[in-house]
């Protein structure tokens, strides 16, 4: 069941009012509350609310628009559903990404114990209720699109029957660019804590923390940033800290393009659209295993980016170097942000528009329409003069095929690796969403 | 001896194991016959159960002593007085109340009485003010399990509740520290100092009573 917890005491001119006044013609709090009595599912919630801009990819995006329903504070994202949340949700302003490591000795009855107690908080924090034993309950109260999405790394899953790891459950093989740091690398159970309210973020974060004391130390943690919610309008790309647009090309939440890339799984629908990139296949979710099913992979990579030496590179170099124009994102062969590449486009001097070095060229570029992924990136910087870089967290159901033929190509060539260098990596098994009663993982451990 | 009877419910099957032997009235026995479940798992949404302990939680501890917190639920239309929580793995177990003494220090203490909960009414039993104490635990309660305590009325009634167990910090209020024999296990020295200016509690007419006085737990 799934109520704004704050949707009693509005006056009734906020929320007829802002009806009227959206462009869209709906409020936004009503179609959170609508999708929640239509069933409560993730998707439905993700697709209703937010899906706006970029709900089929082939569409131009939504422009910008003022948030005129209110405060984003009671605005919920569904916690039980087919899939985890925080995967084709909006991305939120901001994230912590927790890497636990399982202490020496705990058996598997323990891990599942802990994974009951950090699925209970979860799903009332993610609500805006407080869990049992929170002392500051009062930081529960305005989940402001609160998602907790969990990773299982090999060992956490080793727990269940070492024959029910995935062979692609591990660390990736060697990139040529890769300057790892091991503690990046690490870690047994991943925590994305995603939501638009860094308060209620961090009192969220030290409740799934406190609550995994007892069983896991922290192997890592990053936190990354995007915009602030209200400072663009929905469905817009995100800005990284080299001033470009980063996920272009993303498949649109809701889309059949999402259900085959990252779910592995096509909806079945019969007016399905797809980018320009042609129609994925329905197949790349066939070699998960049976407990992940609604489940998907996560690669987090950690990317430093150099702003000192990026800082040397002039408009035109940057340019060249990504293949798109730094202002609105479109490829150098013209257009707008969303409009493919012509990689044979020529200027006048018979040179191609794109370089072939180009990251966009060499992420896409003669690349089939299964090769594709979808990133939910956040910024990071930690003081001025510091660490900056990019999670890059990259879902797609199946990392053989999708995610490294594209890593392989830009560790071969790509001119932007001139200023950033992967420090971190993981894998992650993104188990399915549960209805209420399960714990996360149920699947793996009694499926 | 206390012979209890099930009062968590109703189905057939508690009611032959309630009945046996015992003297719970008919009218109780309609009364609570609407539950599902004869599992007596009263953990939180089991409404059914006329008495229920929701949103239970248990401070995990590894020995000494620790506390059950919730929010209990008098389910009827007759007022319920909890007089009794039996909790096998430990050597004693008390109703306890927090109160403040007159320098403003808080001091927990057993409920002498027991706790009454107005018909359709609740209580809470929180850190910081009533709570049900384990003391003398014979195996630790780890984060993460869950352990079932009986509450019993004082007309003889009783229902198991279900706590899950979870790391806290707090609920350290000093038990009666100038009467304290002190306990091996427990670190007390920090625990010396806590003061609650702010602290609601009940105002329960109950004489403080000699007991064996230990810290609450820390682990």
């Amino acid at each position: 069941m799934i109520t704004d917890p704050h949707e009693e005491g509005r006056g009734p001119a906020d929320s007829q009012g802002s009806a009227a006044g959206c462009p869209f013609g709906f409020s936004r709090r009503r179609l959170i509350a609508s999708a929640a009595a239509a069933g409560g599912t993730g998707v439905i919630g993700a697709v209703a609310g937010f899906g706006i801009g970029r709900g089929r990819a082939a569409e131009a995006p939504a422009s910008p628009r003022r948030d005129l329903t209110g405060a984003n504070g009671p605005v919920l994202e569904p916690f039980y559903g087919t899939h985890q949340a925080g995967v084709e949700t909006p991305a939120q302003a901001y994230a912590h990404f927790l890497a636990l490591r399982l202490r020496p000795g705990t058996k598997a009855a323990e891990a599942v114990r802990w994974l009951r107690l950090l699925t209970a908080d979860a799903a009332a924090l993610t609500q805006g209720t407080a869990p049992l034993a929170d002392s500051e309950p009062e930081l529960a109260r305005d989940p402001a699109r609160l998602t907790v999405t969990f990773g299982f790394g090999r060992r956490l899953v080793a727990f269940a029957g070492k024959d029910r790891v995935p062979d692609w459950l591990g660390p990736l093989e060697k990139f040529r660019i890769d300057d790892l740091e091991t503690k990046l690398c690490e870690g047994d159970l991943l925590l994305q804590i995603c939501g638009d309210d860094p308060l209620t973020l961090a009192h969220a974060r030290r409740m799934l923390f406190k609550d995994s004391r007892a069983f896991a130390e922290l192997a890592w943690q990053r936190d990354g940033f995007r915009r602030s919610y209200g400072s663009e309008g929905e469905g817009q790309t995100q800005r990284n800290l080299f001033g470009q647009l980063d996920g272009t090309a993303n498949p649109g939440p809701g889309s059949e393009d999402f259900a085959r890339i990252i779910w592995g799984q096509g909806t079945g629908r019969a007016d399905a659209r797809f980018s320009a990139r042609g129609e994925p296949p329905t197949d790349l979710g066939a070699h998960l295993p049976d407990w992940m099913r609604g489940g998907t992979t996560l690669v987090l990579r950690d990317i430093a980016m150099n702003l000192e030496t990026w800082d040397e590179a002039d408009r035109p170099g940057r340019e060249f170097s990504v293949g798109r124009t730094l202002d609105t994102g479109a490829p150098l062969s013209g257009g707008d942000e969303f409009d493919p590449p012509d990689f044979t486009a020529v200027d006048a001097r018979g040179l191609t528009k794109i370089s072939a070095a180009s990251h966009v060229a060499r992420a896409r570029d003669g690349l089939g329409p299964e090769v594709q992924i979808h990133r939910r990136t956040f910024n990071y910087e930690t003081g001025a003069g510091e660490e900056s870089g990019l999670l890059f967290a990259s879902f797609q159901a199946d990392i053989d095929r999708q995610f490294l033929p594209i890593q392989r190509r830009l560790a071969e060539v790509d001119l932007l690796n001139t200023w950033t260098t992967p420090i971190g990596s993981t894998v992650w098994a993104i188990p399915p969403g549960i209805e209420e009663g399960e714990y996360i993982g149920q699947s793996l451990f009694e499926g | 001896m206390r012979k209890n009877i099930t009062l968590a419910a109703a189905v057939p099957l508690a009611l032959i194991i309630g009945l046996a032997g015992c003297g719970q009235s008919q009218s109780q026995a309609q009364e609570s016959a609407t539950t599902e479940s004869a599992t007596a798992d009263a953990n939180s949404e089991v409404d059914a159960a006329a008495l229920s302990l929701d949103d239970a939680w248990v401070k995990a501890a590894d020995d000494g002593m620790t506390a059950v917190f919730g929010t209990l639920k008098n389910n009827t239309d007759k007022d319920i007085t909890l007089v009794e929580a039996k909790y096998p793995d430990a050597d004693m177990v008390q109703l306890h109340e927090t109160v403040e003494d007159d320098s403003g220090a808080t001091t927990m203490r057993e409920k002498k009485g027991g706790v009454a909960i107005p018909a359709g009414q609740s209580v809470t039993f929180e850190p910081g003010g009533d709570h049900i104490m384990l003391m003398g635990l014979k195996k630790p309660i780890k984060a993460g399990e869950e352990i079932s305590v009986e509450l019993v009325t004082a007309d003889d009634q009783s229902v198991d509740v279900t706590a899950v167990a979870k790391e806290y910090s707090g609920a350290k209020e000093n038990y009666s520290p100038e009467e304290a024999e002190g306990n091996a296990d427990d670190e007390s020295a920090d625990e010396g100092d806590m003061s609650h200016d702010d602290m609601d509690h009940d105002d329960m007419d109950h004489e403080d009573m000699g007991h064996e006085d230990m810290d609450h737990g820390d682990h």
